[in-house]
């Protein structure tokens, strides 16, 4: 009877430190291996360690930078268009923009992280149109196409490619044959598979991944579509620095 | 039954602080948990001020809203809160030092916190646990084929814990008796 009372007594807590080792080694786990043999999650990926931070390839001008080259914070984002979290984040990073890009505090770097296991073929065509839009209407091209885009679609990869494609391009005022033989030839599939890769190596999991860089070079991960109010207060920490 | 259990339970306050306690945790730590190496970088930047040091996790919190779904958020505040009141029912138990708990309850109650603990890991970072234990055997991708994408484990964790809960209210209610 006795014993019974022990055992039973004991099991409650070696139940709640086994659930906590459980989480503690998932968590060990998860932050360690950053090579991911595992499909990227929209919207939720795993905290990682800010070693791999360093891969991040460098800035130059074949980026797509909104806002001041020189500014004290750059904000690099890696994103999917047929993310339904990217699209949000899109939204909170314009309005970072339209606080912090006029006074060139602040630069918005987008690169791509299609999620092919989740959004087939669309995420990465749509990906190269953007690069077409900017050879052929220059870097504001992309922004607007990146605008556009996110405004008239659905994400999840429900997007008709046939309409909104050729919807954007005349809206931007691109030629269109022009961006549909771009789209066809496949000259930037490589350029979106090295910032895919990229985005991996530096500890991407999920869409939206960014990685806030101070002037110094300090770099901060931001996983998910956080809201307005928690990349506003690391940009302002960021600003701090001298 | 179920409520009336509760109500023994909860008519103490500090079961009801430590309750909401512990669901408030567990909440946070799930919005937290994409984010956590910008926590500690953040928390141990020189120049943060201690203001901006809260303020942050604070801010984070409203990734509710944000980084979820509706199915995923639904699913995390639910276990969140039901983890709370299982934990709460638990500490009753033990403290009331109750002699005869049977071992299916505490198997219940077992299932239930580990479930639930699975759940709350795949709600926050896209199935956490699983895709880290699952990647050491590259099996993995196997989520992405899951009609809901892994969200199945938070649900079966919001059913596991409500399981359980049943099964520690009747605990409670069940008298006392002398199994051998």
């Amino acid at each position: 009877m006795e014993e019974t009372k022990t055992t039973n007594n004991l099991a409650i807590p070696i139940a709640i430190v086994l659930a906590g080792a459980l989480i503690a080694g998932a968590l060990y786990l998860g932050q360690r291996d950053g090579s991911t043999t595992v499909a990227p999650q929209p919207g939720q990926g795993v905290a990682q360690g800010t070693q791999e931070l360093e891969n991040m390839a460098p800035i130059t001008n074949d980026d797509h930078i909104l806002g001041n080259p020189d500014a004290k914070v750059v904000i690099v984002e890696y994103s999917d268009f047929e993310c339904p979290f990217c699209k949000r984040f899109h939204e909170t990073m314009n309005q970072i923009m339209e606080e912090y890009g006029p006074n060139g505090e602040v630069a918005w770097v987008y690169r791509h992280f299609p999620l092919e296991q989740l959004h087939p073929v669309k995420a990465k065509t749509e990906a190269v149109a953007s690069e077409c839009a900017a050879e052929l209407g220059g870097k504001d091209a992309f922004w607007e196409f990146a605008n556009r885009f996110f405004e008239l679609t659905p994400s999840n990869n429900q997007t008709d490619l046939d309409t909104v494609l050729p919807q954007i391009a005349r809206g931007v005022g691109l030629d269109q044959n022009a961006f549909a033989n771009c789209i066809a030839s496949g000259k930037y599939d490589e350029h979106v598979q090295n910032e895919f890769e990229n985005a991996i190596a530096t500890g991407g999991q999920g869409t939206p991944w960014s990685i806030l860089v101070t002037k110094s070079g300090q770099k901060f991960p931001i996983s998910g579509a956080q809201p307005y109010s928690a990349v506003k207060q690391i940009v302002d920490l960021a600003l701090q620095e001298n | 039954m179920l409520f009336s259990a509760l109500k023994r339970v909860f008519k103490h306050p500090t079961y009801v602080l430590f309750a909401l306690g512990v669901s408030a945790t567990v909440f946070a730590f799930a919005t937290w948990l994409p984010n956590l190496t910008l926590i500690v970088e953040v928390m141990g930047h020189p120049n943060a001020s201690l203001a901006q040091k809260l303020e942050l996790p604070i801010a984070l919190l409203g990734s509710i809203t944000t980084n979820f779904t509706l199915l995923s958020a639904s699913y995390t505040i639910l276990i969140a809160i039901l983890f709370g009141v299982n934990l709460a029912l638990i500490v009753y138990l033990v403290r009331n030092r109750v002699a005869t708990l049977k071992q299916s309850g505490t198997t219940a109650g077992f299932l239930g916190v580990v479930s639930g603990l699975f759940g709350v890991g795949c709600a926050a970072c896209g199935s956490l646990i699983l895709t880290s234990v699952l990647s050491l055997i590259g099996a993995g991708g196997a989520l992405t084929f899951l009609p809901l994408g892994g969200g199945e484990f938070g649900i079966l964790g919001v059913g596991l814990l409500a399981w359980s809960l049943y099964s520690i209210t009747k605990q409670i209610k069940n008298p006392l008796v002398c199994s051998s």
